[in-house]
């Protein structure tokens, strides 16, 4: 078959095939690159310059109007220095840009982008495209705040903020953005959601399971932290009425009565069983009888050792004594009465807060009044120590006096009057009768003590005490008595029964019996967990062979929206380069290389040599072709830099190669040749070459080898 | 200056030619005749291997054919004219273009090659229709390209396979008259297969029958059609008869 190409016309061939690479690859490259500018060209009409806007807000048309003046208002009032700027209009929906000015571009503000819009009449929705930035898709909830502040940590990063179940990360340039993608990427490699997927219509338990799963894997990967975040996956909402039953279910329990179990020896209870006492029923309850409607029935929560907890599930103890102690039986099926198990006790704790409440509201009343007693009390005691004072002056003044009478008489000695000797002896008894009502012992007493008690101080601490009464007296008493008595009366107003029914319901509630679901995500923190080693241990575990076990990324890193648009749109202008590579190689196929098929098949046709076994089937023109197509194609498509999604290179030549084998199969259909004209110039002595440029590509479709013909074309 | 010996092709399973031996002197005039399929085209062809015959040999002034490497056959096959059935002309050359064509591209200058062209278009009654194209002509006057064109190589062997064979009856007289002025003015080897019994009788030195791919009876138009030894020599004298 090679034997055809002699003469010059392989060299001519190649140049052919060189010329249709670059041609195709020119022009597909070409086309692209103009779709890739215009389209670029566009986009930067629609979201602005680069860094210019931070939104899109999405406004019904109709309402446009109206919208506009409240966005005015907002960069008026609000955000003075925001940018608004049109921008196209789609299905009844017109487009707003919306730029904060520099100083408001925090995460403040992007965090309450909803409160700051929502006034905005007839508004959608809106889409953040604040430049530079990283964007984290898909971020799992359970983690979501974790993540926002190891991303504030990064360096380069201004701030990160939440919107819906993605994150934005905001640059402090653009230069930090490919660094920062990576360090984002590294923290998301700290993470791991693993899902266990159950087969559709396996409804589990989310918690239960969901905790086993955990358990089992804490012994694979003790260094592992784990955390069951199904319940996450369903919705903060659902999360946080979860949280309000946990808690609701504990307040319950405590405003429950406290029953306590002393077990007689030998005799035993577990977790679930339940016993029933008397209460307030006038039948006490005999082993081996049906117990009576108000009966008290009790479930046990807890067993240590010879003492249980229980709840009250049926009836009512005690309605306002606080305190009931009574023998409890076991309680069997078909409402029969079993064996003694022991002494219950049961405490009323919705009395003893009724209780306590009241005794605050008393304790309150008197307070009030004790305050009043207590400043008149002080009142009167600094009277008390002023006259004291004054006592103790006139006193000093009279000991002065007295130390002068004695002092006359001691120089006068003998002489002195029997009157002047009465007179000091009176006022030293006088005195000294004084100084006892201060005095342990008479021998104790001096004037010199009493002048020494330190009344200021005494007065300060007076003072003191009357400004503390003050401050009580200051406090609004009157409104605690109010709210503590509100709270009294607004404590729920249920008996035993009725607590334990609803803890009951709430137990169901979060067991999962009304929270179903068809898979189970537990996020691993410092694993990662092989799914494919703990899938087989998981399926044991849960008895389930049909569940998978996968892993899923904590979040996954895309650029910033501008960033992210081009991406997309050198990947479409990467498309269609090689879809027009595919085209166009098909199209010159046709024209130019069908021409040199069919002919080959020609000369093939007039062989001297008959063609026997393997060689019979085989077609070597179509294998030619092929190889032709697979080169033509590939070499194409690599110089227009193209990239067709899930297509290979491989795959590229595979098709050039199906592209080539079928033109060359069909070539006679996409090129004839006249037999009669090639066979006259064979018998004129003409040689392959001269066949083809003379006769054969001339009659062929005009296209590229036509073109290059013309040069050597003599006729 | 033509020799075959036990030549043979076949296709597929019809052997078209089976052992063929055959010796043609220089300017003389041979006429292969036999009926249709019989293997009268196929070895003519095998004389210039536009069919490449799978056995025998075929010597040309005693070098062989079959043994020629492809510059010295097409350098063989400019010394050969052929004259094909269906004319077989270049449909967008001019008659003056087909006819000198192949002169040019063998290294003849442009205007000698017309010259020559010229003179043979001028020998087949044509040198006014130069500029036509073949679809402008007649098939008479397209055969006449046809033979224009094989004698403007100056031929040394003229093989002209069933030339009438494709003209309406009206037209096969004015080639033949060519045909036979040429046969009788030149001296150029010919061998022409055709079924024109007529034609046979007045320009053909000797006469080969050919049935089932092998030569049944030759010699002289006189010796074949008045005694034929063949039947298909004997069908040819019944139709000269009737």
């Amino acid at each position: 078959m090679f034997r055809f190409f002699r003469d010059g016309l392989y060299r001519d061939y190649i140049i052919l095939i060189l010329v249709t690479i670059i041609a195709g690859a020119a022009v597909s490259s070409g086309v692209a690159w103009a779709v890739d500018v215009y389209f670029g060209d566009t986009i930067q009409e629609m979201i602005g310059d680069n860094g210019e806007f931070d939104l899109i807000l999405h406004i019904r048309e109709a309402s446009e109007e109206a919208a506009v003046r409240e966005l005015e208002r907002i960069a008026q009032q609000q955000y003075p220095g925001a940018v608004i700027s049109k921008t196209i209009s789609l299905a009844g929906q017109v487009n707003y840009l919306f730029g904060f000015p520099k100083e408001a571009k925090t995460a403040e503000t992007f965090s309450r982008l909803p409160s700051i819009f929502n006034a905005v009449p007839g508004l959608n929705s809106y889409t953040v495209i604040v430049e530079p930035s990283v964007l984290v898709r898909g971020v799992h909830p359970s983690i979501s705040d974790t993540l926002q502040q190891r991303f504030n940590q990064i360096g380069g990063v201004s701030f990160a903020f939440r919107d819906g179940k993605n994150m934005l990360i905001v640059l402090e340039g653009a230069e930090h953005s490919k660094r920062v993608m990576n360090e984002v990427k590294q923290i998301l490699k700290d993470y791991q959601v693993l899902e266990i997927r159950f087969p559709m219509g396996f409804d589990v338990d989310v918690q239960s399971t969901g905790d086993a799963v955990i358990q089992l894997l804490r012994k694979e990967y003790p260094g592992a932290k784990l955390a069951n975040v199904s319940s996450t996956e369903y919705g903060e909402e659902l999360d946080a009425l979860m949280k309000t039953l946990v808690e609701m279910r504990h307040f319950l329990l405590s405003y429950a009565s406290k029953v306590t179990i002393k077990l007689a020896p030998g005799s035993t209870v577990v977790m679930g069983e339940q016993i029933v006492v008397q209460g307030l029923s006038q039948q006490v309850p005999a082993s081996g009888e049906e117990a009576a409607s108000d009966h008290v029935v009790i479930e046990i929560l807890e067993v240590n050792g010879d003492q249980a907890q229980g709840m009250i599930v049926s009836g009512s103890a005690a309605a306002d004594g606080g305190v009931l102690t009574q023998p409890g039986y076991e309680y069997l099926s078909e409402n029969k009465i079993g064996k003694p198990v022991g002494e219950v006790r049961i405490e009323n704790e919705r009395y003893r807060l009724n209780y306590a409440i009241e005794e605050s509201l008393r304790l309150l009343r008197e307070l009030d009044g004790l305050s009043v007693e207590a400043a008149l009390a002080v009142e009167r005691a600094d009277k008390v120590l002023t006259t004291f004072q004054e006592a103790l002056m006139q006193l000093e003044v009279l000991q002065v006096q007295m130390q002068q009478l004695n002092k006359g008489l001691a120089e006068k000695g003998a002489q002195s009057t029997s009157e002047q000797l009465i007179i000091s002896l009176f006022i030293n008894g006088l005195l000294k009768s004084i100084a006892k009502s201060g005095s342990e012992t008479a021998e104790e007493f001096d004037l010199d003590q009493l002048e020494n008690l330190d009344i200021a101080s005494m007065r300060s601490s007076l003072e003191s005490i009357a400004e503390q009464i003050g401050s009580i007296q200051e406090i609004d008493v009157q409104a605690i008595i109010d709210q503590v008595s509100d709270i009294r009366d607004s404590l729920p107003d249920l008996d035993d029964e009725e607590i334990g029914k609803s803890v009951r319901l709430v137990d169901n509630y979060i067991a999962g019996q009304v929270i179903p679901g068809e898979r189970i995500q537990i996020l691993v923190e410092k694993g990662p967990v092989d799914t494919e080693a703990v899938e087989p241990l998981i399926r044991s575990r849960l008895q389930n062979q049909y569940l998978n076990v996968y892993s899923i990324a904590a979040g996954t890193v895309n650029p910033d929206t501008r960033t992210e648009v081009f991406r997309i749109l050198k990947e479409v202008r990467a498309t269609i380069a090689g879809i027009l590579s595919i085209v166009l190689v098909g199209v010159f196929l046709i024209l130019d290389h069908a021409t040199i098929f069919s002919t080959l098949k020609w000369f093939r046709a007039n062989q001297k040599q008959p063609r026997h076994g393997l060689a019979k089937l085989m077609n070597p023109v179509a294998l030619f072709s092929a190889a032709v197509g697979a080169a033509v194609l590939a070499a194409t498509y690599w110089l227009s830099r193209a990239a067709v999604p899930y297509v290979s290179m491989a795959t590229v030549a595979v098709i050039g190669m199906g592209l080539g084998a079928a033109v060359g199969i069909f070539s006679e259909k996409f090129s004839p040749v006249r037999a009669d004209e090639i066979m006259a110039g064979l018998a004129l002595g003409l040689n392959n070459a001269q066949i083809m440029h003379e006769i054969v590509i001339p009659d062929g479709r005009p296209g590229l080898l036509q073109l290059m013909n013309r040069a050597k074309q003599k006729f | 200056m033509l020799k075959i010996r036990g030549l043979r092709k076949q296709y597929g399973k019809h052997i078209a030619v089976d052992g063929v031996d055959l010796d043609v002197r220089r300017g003389e005039t041979v006429v292969i005749m036999g009926p249709s399929g019989c293997g009268k085209s196929t070895m003519i062809r095998c004389v210039n291997r536009l069919t490449e015959p799978d056995a025998g040999e075929i010597l040309v002034d005693g070098k062989s054919i079959l043994s020629l490497d492809d510059q010295s056959l097409r350098e063989f096959r400019r010394t050969v004219g052929f004259v094909f059935q269906q004319f077989n002309l270049i449909a967008r050359l001019n008659v003056l273009d087909n006819v000198m064509f192949h002169l040019v591209l063998a290294g003849v200058p442009r205007e000698q090659a017309e010259a020559r062209a010229r003179k043979a278009l001028a020998k087949v009654g044509l040198e006014s229709s130069e500029h036509k194209h073949p679809a402008n002509l007649s098939g008479g006057e397209q055969q006449r390209v046809g033979i224009a064109r094989a004698l403007a190589s100056n031929p040394q062997l003229m093989l002209w396979d069933e030339p009438t064979a494709s003209l309406d009856p009206i037209l096969i007289g004015e080639v033949l008259d060519v045909m036979e002025e040429l046969v009788r003015t030149t001296n150029t080897t010919s061998i022409i297969v055709t079924h024109e019994v007529g034609f046979a009788l007045k320009v053909a030195d000797r006469i080969i029958l050919m049935d089932k791919g092998k030569v049944v009876e030759e010699g002289s138009p006189r010796a074949i059609f008045a005694d034929p030894q063949s039947e298909v020599g004997k069908k040819y004298q019944r139709l000269i008869a009737s």
